[in-house]
Order: C-alpha cells, then sequence, then structure tokens
C-alpha cells in the first residue's frame, strides 16, 4: 500500500539542524536552516533516493529559524547576524535585510539574535531576539522600520496561530499577543504593544518549544525537563482547568537509578487532525492526540536528539531534523556528518486522534 | 504467599485472569486477549493489518512494506522485544509469569489492606484471629521464661539469629553500666556471638544484653556506653539489633506494641524508591538556552567585524 515510509534527505545538512519549515501550498518542499551558516531547500516529490536538494542560501551566521511566508516562493529567515532576512523564490536573489537593531546586548555581549519567527496572511513577520524584544514587521511596507516591543524576559520560543502569537520566555513567563491588535498598531503608529494574555509556564523548566494548534484553540510548550504542557487560549474557568501537562522523552537510566531526562526539543500541530508531534533528546519523536491526551504512536529511535519537527501542510509528511543534542556542560559542539533530516510519510490515520472519530 | 492465598477465591479469580504479556493488561477472557493483542501490539501501522503475532508483523513489514519491525507497539518498556513469541498466554517466559502473580496478589492484598483500613472492617475469613492487628505484649513471666530459655541456649554455645534473639529480661533498672562494653564497642562488629568467657565472668551471671554484638550488627555503628541514660526514653533507637531488643523490652513495660519489624525497612525502601525519582537531566540550565550555549562557541560565534 504505503511505500518505504522514512528515508533520508540527501545531501543532508552540513551541520546542526535549527528548524524546518515545510511550503504553505506545495507539501512537498520544505526549507531546513541548520547551523552551518545555510538555508537548505528540499524537495521531496521525488521520493527516497533522489537528489532531494534545491538550493542552498548562504547566510553570514547560523541561521536559528525559518518559515514560509505568504506563499511557496517566500521565506523569512533569522539567525545570530541580527538580521531577519527575508528570501523571495527558491532562486537566489539578494536578501533584503528586514530589521537590524544593534542595539542589544544580551549575554554574550553585543549580539543580536533571533529565535524564531512567523509570517501570516495579514502580513505580519514578528520575531524574537535574545536582547529581550520582540520586533514586528509589517510585511506589507517593506522600507518600514520594524516596531520594536520590550519583553519581560528573553525569548525562547515562539508560534503563532491564524489569531495569536505565543511567545515564551525565561522566568515562566508567556505572552500571548493578539495578531489584530499588531495588525492595528501599523496602521496607527503607536508602539505601544499590551500582551493579550501573559501567563506563567505551566513547566517548571526552560522552555524549549512552543507550538499553537491548528484551530487557534490552544497551544503546547515543552521544556528542557522532558515535559510538554498544554494550555487553550480561551481564559474560561473551564478552558483553562483542561490545560495539562505530562512527561515524556525520558530513559531509565543504565544503572536502574531513576531516569535520565531529556529536553523536548521541537513541537508541531498536524494541520489537518490537530494532534501534535513532540521531539525530544532521546532522540524519539513521539504522536499524541491533545484532546484525548493518549499518545497515539511513538517512533523507533532516531541515531541522534530529534531538534526539529515540521508537517506538511497537507499533513502527509513529517520531516525530522536529527542532529546530536547539547548537554549540560558541553564545552564544545559539532554536528557535521552526524546531522540528517528524516521524512516519514504517514498513513491515513496515522495522526488521527482517536477522539476525532 | 502461599498462606496468604488460602480461603481467598476471589484472589484466584484474578490470577485466572488472561492478560497480555506486552502491557499487562488483563481481560475477561483468552478471545478478548487476543483482539487487544492484535489490535495494540501487532497491527500494521502502514497498512492496519492485524497480525496474530510480533514475528508475523515482522515479516509482514519486511515483506510487504520493506521495513524493519524494531519493537512492539504500545508495549511496556521492557517487554518491546521480539524475541519472545507472544499468541494470547502463550509464550510468556516462566519468571515474566511469576513476576505478573506475585504482582497480583501483592496489589490484591494491599487493596484489601487499604480496604481494611479504611472501612474498619476485618477481612472475610480472618474475622476473629487476625493475628496481624493483634498486639504482641508479652508478660513479664513470660519474657522471663524466654531468657531462660536463651541463657541456656548462650551456654551451649548456640549462636541466634538476632531476630529471634529473646529480649532479654533484665529490666532496665538493674543494668549497671558494664564497663566491658567499652572494650566492644572498640571492636569490630563481632561476626558471631562473643563466647561468653570473654565477658570474665559465666554468661549465667551476666545480667543483661547478651545480644548486643550479635552478628546483626557490622557495619552499623557500634553500641556506645550510655552510662545511665541508656533507659530514657529519648535515647536514639539505634539501628542495631542489640538496640531493638532494648526498644522491645522498653516498649513491653510500657505496653507499647512492639514496632513492626520491617517497618525501618520498609522507610530505606520508600527513601530507595524516592531517589529513584531522582532524575538526572540532559540540559538544567534554568536561563539559557542550549541554543545560546551554542552560539557562544568558538565554531559558531558570529563576528559582525567579518560580516560588515
Amino acid at each position: 500500500m504505503a511505500p518505504a515510509t522514512q528515508y533520508e534527505l540527501s545531501p543532508p545538512p552540513g551541520d546542526a539542524v535549527s528548524s524546518i519549515s515545510f511550503a504553505p501550498t506545495s507539501g512537498t518542499k520544505l526549507l531546513v536552516s541548520s547551523w552551518d551558516k545555510k538555508v537548505y531547500c528540499y524537495d521531496i516529490a521525488g521520493g527516497a533516493g533522489e537528489t532531494n536538494l534545491i538550493n542552498t542560501y548562504e547566510h553570514q551566521a547560523p541561521v536559528l529559524d525559518v518559515c514560509f511566508g505568504a506563499d511557496d516562493n517566500e521565506a523569512f529567515t533569522a539567525g545570530m547576524d541580527w538580521a531577519v532576512n527575508k528570501w523571495a523564490s527558491c532562486i537566489y536573489t539578494r536578501p533584503q535585510v528586514h530589521g537590524t537593531n544593534e542595539i542589544a546586548q544580551d549575554r554574550f555581549g553585543k549580539r543580536r539574535e533571533d529565535s524564531s519567527k512567523q509570517a501570516f496572511c495579514a502580513a505580519i513577520l514578528v520575531s524574537a531576539s535574545w536582547d529581550c524584544s520582540l520586533n514586528l514587521h509589517n510585511l506589507k511596507d517593506p522600507s518600514s522600520a520594524p516596531i520594536r516591543v520590550a519583553l519581560p524576559g528573553k525569548p525562547h520560543a515562539l508560534a503563532s496561530s491564524p489569531t495569536k502569537v505565543v511567545v515564551a520566555m525565561t522566568g515562566r513567563v508567556i505572552n500571548i499577543y493578539d495578531l489584530d491588535t499588531i495588525a492595528e498598531l501599523f496602521v496607527s503608529g503607536s508602539t505601544d504593544l499590551k500582551p493579550w494574555q501573559q501567563r506563567e509556564s505551566s513547566l517548571r523548566y526552560l522552555t524549549r518549544a512552543v507550538a499553537c494548534m491548528p484551530n487557534d484553540a490552544g497551544y503546547a510548550t515543552s521544556s528542557i525537563e522532558g515535559r510538554v504542557a498544554v494550555e487553550w487560549f480561551e481564559d474560561t474557568a473551564e478552558s483553562q482547568a483542561r490545560k495539562y501537562a505530562f512527561k515524556c522523552h525520558r530513559q531509565a537510566a543504565a544503572d536502574g537509578d531513576g531516569d535520565i531526562v531529556y529536553p523536548v526539543n521541537a513541537l508541531a500541530f498536524h494541520p489537518v487532525h490537530g494532534t501534535f508531534a513532540s521531539g525530544g533528546g532521546d532522540g524519539t519523536a513521539a504522536l499524541w492526540d491533545a484532546e484525548a491526551k493518549r499518545r497515539l504512536k511513538q517512533y523507533q529511535k532516531f541515531p541522534n536528539s530529534v531538534a526539529a519537527l515540521a508537517f506538511s501542510s497537507d499533513g502527509k509528511y513529517l520531516a525530522v531534523g536529527v542532529c546530536p543534542g547539547f548537554e549540560t556542560g558541553q564545552e564544545d559542539y559539532n554536528g557535521e556528518g552526524q546531522t540528517s533530516v528524516l521524512i516519514r510519510e504517514l498513513g491515513d490515520n496515522e495522526a488521527k486522534g482517536k477522539g476525532a472519530k | 504467599m502461599g498462606k496468604k492465598r488460602r480461603g481467598h477465591p476471589d484472589v484466584e479469580d484474578i490470577l485466572g485472569r488472561p492478560w497480555c504479556y506486552y502491557c499487562e493488561r488483563d481481560f475477561e477472557d483468552l478471545k478478548l486477549l487476543i483482539s487487544h493483542q492484535k489490535a495494540k501490539h501487532f497491527k500494521c501501522d502502514r497498512c492496519g493489518r492485524r497480525l496474530n503475532t510480533a514475528g508475523g508483523l515482522s515479516v509482514h513489514l519486511n515483506q510487504v512494506h520493506k521495513e524493519n519491525l524494531s519493537q512492539v507497539e504500545n508495549a511496556l518498556p521492557n517487554r518491546q522485544g521480539l524475541e519472545v513469541e507472544i499468541f494470547g498466554m502463550e509464550g510468556i517466559p516462566a519468571e515474566i509469569l511469576d513476576q505478573h502473580r506475585n504482582r497480583i496478589i501483592q496489589n490484591f492484598y494491599q487493596a484489601q489492606e487499604d480496604r481494611r483500613v479504611a472501612t474498619g472492617n476485618p477481612l472475610p475469613g480472618q474475622a476473629s484471629n487476625n493475628s496481624r492487628k493483634k498486639v504482641k505484649v508479652e508478660t513479664t513471666d513470660t519474657l522471663k521464661q524466654r531468657l531462660e530459655e536463651f541463657r541456656a541456649q548462650r551456654k551451649n554455645g548456640g549462636s541466634i539469629a538476632p531476630a529471634e534473639a529473646a529480649p532479654p529480661a533484665a529490666s532496665p533498672a538493674s543494668f549497671t553500666p558494664q564497663p566491658q562494653y567499652d572494650q566492644h564497642s572498640a571492636q569490630p562488629a563481632y561476626p558471631q556471638a562473643p563466647p561468653a568467657a570473654s565477658y570474665g565472668y559465666p554468661a549465667s551471671a551476666l545480667p543483661a544484653r547478651p545480644s548486643a554484638n550479635l552478628p546483626a550488627a557490622p557495619g552499623l555503628p557500634q553500641r556506645p556506653t550510655q552510662g545511665g541514660n541508656w533507659n530514657s526514653p529519648g535515647a536514639a533507637p539505634g539501628a542495631a539489633s542489640g538496640d531493638d531488643i532494648d526498644q522491645l523490652i522498653r516498649m513491653a513495660e510500657a505496653g507499647i506494641k512492639p514496632p513492626q519489624k520491617g517497618e525501618a525497612g520498609d522507610d530505606d525502601k520508600k527513601g530507595k524508591k524516592d531517589k529513584d525519582k531522582k532524575s538526572r537531566m540532559m540540559y538544567d540550565d534554568a536561563e539559557i538556552s542550549p541554543e545560546e550555549r551554542m552560539a557562544a562557541l568558538p565554531r559558531y560565534v558570529f563576528a559582525p567585524e567579518i560580516a560588515a
């Protein structure tokens, strides 16, 4: 019935994967950002065994995030070069530098990095930086300077739903911004953006990833301490009572004494079924049903830590970025030669929640 | 466990239920179990075909989908292996069967005990002669009698396991600290009870505490000479069996139920369990993300001069 279900993209990125993003319409085109300062554009239409790489885009510094814009030919990247870059079409063009703010001072000295960003139909691009700021880019007016909004903490993860942006920061702070409010900001010219909601994270440890439900109902967060929390946007007592967190991506220690707890590096919601995938430092990825609170599937262990996950827009493929995980106290890191991006073709009901029958 | 099962048909019922090797779930009958296994553990995730065994699924995956099965789906972490060929209740290794049986029994009695504690009702079939609940209080006479027996045994050179050693009956008030104990406390634990002669007088004349240096103590701190205050209730209850016995006597005198043997062990176990729960995190920085750490490495550091 189904062909070979899992294969590796060739050639793989030259260093650790930071992010994976599928094109909004094509379903087979994806971008992979890497620490080797490049963004790789693959098309998996050819299937296994083919050369999937279409193009690479060289940056000046490691690229930390990538996302598509309004269509398949527009993409944005964010990296350690203090810039958010726009790449028009998949033919190499000169990057348009969107926001360069050297004002920032973070704990590594004078450096501005982006941790994540998103593009929307409303033509808003939001980028977050380790200098504790959020930058709102108005894509309708590319010449305009982005609006800079101060954040109460250092952002570590950012995700968007059709109407909201969720920013997870240090100190367990989670800010939720309303996109309409941001759109109004561009019109009014004001720079004063208040979060629609500010919450304390349900997870005690540093937030690792955020993903929003495609139906705009809520979001999931994951932490470095093998845990995932699911929360709902709606600020009513009953909606809030539905939120929960669970442990995952742990392994019994070899000596039988306790668990080894891995960070949950990646979260991605399935665009059709609304289930989500999590990927952890233990090198596994699992599919979860957020509504039914069930694990649907745990995939076979990958050779290294799962760093990034993405579903294709039609939900047929799951891309898994695998590279060595960064551990506490590690002095050196090199993902070269050990990094791969695996494409898993999902069965028809593989990611379908049981409750959604 | 043998005697526990006596007269409880309901635990037999539970033990008789077919259960799944892979997930420890139990079922009403074998048919349900097999259909569970086919649906949960032997189902092909590519085409949904339900196979009869893990081996069958492996062959199916291999031939039809050109994939390799590495583990059984939805199985407990230590049961994912493909080495055992399971079909229903067939093929479960004997030691796993035993483990399961023991766990069921343990759980059953735990539940029963919990119910009993909660309701205060005696257990069915144990209404009158429930020895677990009974407080064992020894009268002075029986204590004395046991001491005599004990002494006789000692004299014969027999060594007694500390748990069985009768508590010496001499009342603590009559006990005068023996300088000889200094000598004992300076020595490492005796592997066996020292010959009575080492006390310097016949064992029968020894007033008390012959068991203080019994073999239970190795590794544990020796009981120090405690002078007159060893009888005080505040004296720390030592872990050595000799002190257990002291305590037992004191408790018996005060009419308190002797502490259940194994309570200390339970505590230890609990402590160990807590420790077990301690987990090691692969990344534990509360402020700085792995990306930031990586960004600071010379390999990845961004130098704006070059960029400009």
